[in-house]
């Protein structure tokens, strides 16, 4: 768990945004799915590459996880995890109104992701004048999952399995609330090392013309 | 060329399905992608109701999915992972895969005019060619978990998956405080038998007592192949007098049975250890032990005949 490089102004300013965007999302959220929605104040750090399972894992015995790319103009890019624990799914269907029998766990918990994700993003960037353009949501890992081969029974083995390409990341954790249905997940946005920098200009630039 | 006429000449190659529909779902517009796709007119399709024009949509969730679209004025997607295809299409590989229908990624985007959602883009790619491959793949895949699981003569769980097994039946007996038991067989003389009728023959006797055993066991039972000609059954939920009961009954049958081999008829027993957990049992290794303990007791006592290990660190305490 690093410190960001940020200065106090910049993490302070990019707080703000995220506070902002979590409001107007989470009243849209609540009146599409007629219910009250609670995102809780988010936690911003960088975590590095190889810490990446143990943070996630630490938080969460996750069984199930969506990956979602986001890319927007000035090079604003990152990755969106939602993960899942258990008990989490049971409703779900429920929540986002359709019939049990219409759709399997899997689309129920994919739909959501897609949905909490792009929701939160596009705000977001409206934020900062940006416009955000997303990959279809993917599911990572699911405990559920028929193809799933026994050697890999946690996003944080499937994670360590991995090698990836970047060194840092700065993660932006926003959990979901949805109390009526007893419902939680946690948003994991990761923002790659060669963004952060475009976030921060971007962060500057905004701090310029208040 | 005006931009609008590239976008129209463009929009008309694209190996991609272009369906445009206002907010009360009927089409406004689609690309040659469709029309060809579909094998309708085009002239009989622009301005109806979208589920008129494919009934096959599921009609309560691709509403309850546009409205999604509509009122969080956001894109929404829809893969062949989940749902092969939406629109029943034709495809490109008629010939080389057995996909009766496009298998499709489709994607919903919200066109807005005036600041309001006022149409709703959805682009259809054909994936059905990756979902080919993937099935190809993922029955791969299962084929190489299953030689990973089975054991290659006997067709029973392997050593390694049965201990997997046992760790995870174990840990939950323990949790739980649920009961656990474990039943040993080893086949008598067996050496003898390779060396007088040969290997094939043991391997036949192999097989098929496998086969006799696994089909006196319960459904919840896990069986294995422990070793040479040892074999081993995990029984959840089952006491020391279940399991014994078990060992007995199999014990018989493996006695009666007569195993055919070319022209000869061959007779075989075994010897049966039993164990179940106990308190003290702290590692699944430690039942194993326990069990074997009870075999080679049943061993040394004249064989054909079943043993049940005394957990003596159970008494001792």
């Amino acid at each position: 768990m690093n410190k960001l490089n940020f200065t106090e102004d910049q993490q302070d300013c990019l707080q703000e945004i995220i506070n902002v965007a979590m409001g107007q999302a989470s009243d849209q959220l609540a009146r599409y799915l007629d219910t009250f929605v609670y995102l809780k104040v988010p936690s911003i750090e960088q975590v590095s590459s190889k810490y990446l399972s143990d943070t996630i894992n630490s938080e969460a015995q996750s069984v199930a996880v969506v990956s979602q790319g986001f890319f927007g103009y000035e090079g604003i890019r990152g990755e969106a995890l939602l993960m899942y624990q258990p008990k989490d799914s049971d409703r779900l269907a429920d929540l986002l109104g359709y019939e049990p029998d219409e759709l399997s766990v899997e689309e129920q918990i994919i739909d959501l992701s897609s949905i909490l994700t792009t929701t939160f993003l596009n705000v977001f960037a409206s934020q900062i004048n940006n416009q955000m353009s997303y990959s279809a949501p993917r599911l990572l890992f699911s405990s559920n999952s028929e193809n799933k081969t026994s050697s890999q029974s946690s996003i944080s083995e499937h994670i360590e399995h991995q090698s990836f390409n970047w060194d840092v990341a700065l993660k932006v954790k926003i959990t979901y609330q949805v109390t009526d249905y007893s419902f939680n997940c946690d948003m994991v946005l990761l923002i790659p090392e060669s963004a952060i920098i475009n976030i921060a200009a971007v962060i500057d630039r905004i701090l310029e013309e208040y | 060329m005006s931009v609008n006429q590239f976008c129209n000449t463009i929009s008309e190659q694209l190996n991609t399905g272009i369906l445009i529909l206002d907010i009360e779902f009927n089409i406004v517009e689609w690309n040659r992608f469709l029309e060809i796709h579909a094998h309708k007119e085009t002239s009989e399709v622009i301005g109806k109701n979208v589920f008129t024009v494919f009934p096959e949509l599921p009609k309560r969730w691709f509403e309850r999915k546009l409205s999604s679209v509509i009122q969080l004025n956001t894109q929404s997607f829809c893969s062949w992972e989940q749902r092969h295809h939406l629109f029943e299409l034709s495809h490109t590989r008629p010939i080389t895969t057995d996909s009766h229908f496009m298998a499709q990624n489709c994607t919903f985007l919200p066109i807005e005019s005036d600041s309001k959602v006022s149409h709703i883009s959805i682009l259809i790619e054909d994936v059905t060619d990756v979902c080919h491959y993937q099935s190809k793949l993922n029955k791969a895949l299962e084929e190489l978990s299953k030689a990973n699981r089975i054991d290659g003569l006997t067709q029973v769980f392997n050593r390694k998956h049965w201990e997997e097994c046992l760790d995870k039946e174990f840990s939950r007996a323990r949790r739980y405080d649920h009961g656990l038991a474990l039943i040993m067989f080893d086949l008598d003389h067996f050496k003898r038998l390779n060396d007088t009728y040969g290997h094939q023959c043991g391997d036949a006797v192999l097989i098929e007592t496998a086969q006799k055993i696994k089909s006196l066991l319960r459904l919840c039972d896990q069986f294995g192949r422990y070793g040479g000609e040892e074999f081993a059954a995990i029984l959840p939920e089952t006491d020391l007098v279940g399991a014994t009961d078990v060992a007995e009954r199999i014990r018989k049958e493996i006695e009666k049975s007569v195993i055919k081999y070319q022209d000869k008829t061959i007779q075989i027993s075994s010897s049966v250890g039993v164990a179940t957990i106990s308190k003290n049992n702290k590692r699944y290794e430690d039942l194993i032990s326990n069990a074997d303990v009870a075999l080679y007791e049943a061993k040394a006592s004249g064989r054909n005949k079943v043993c049940v290990a005394n957990n003596i660190e159970y008494t001792l305490e």
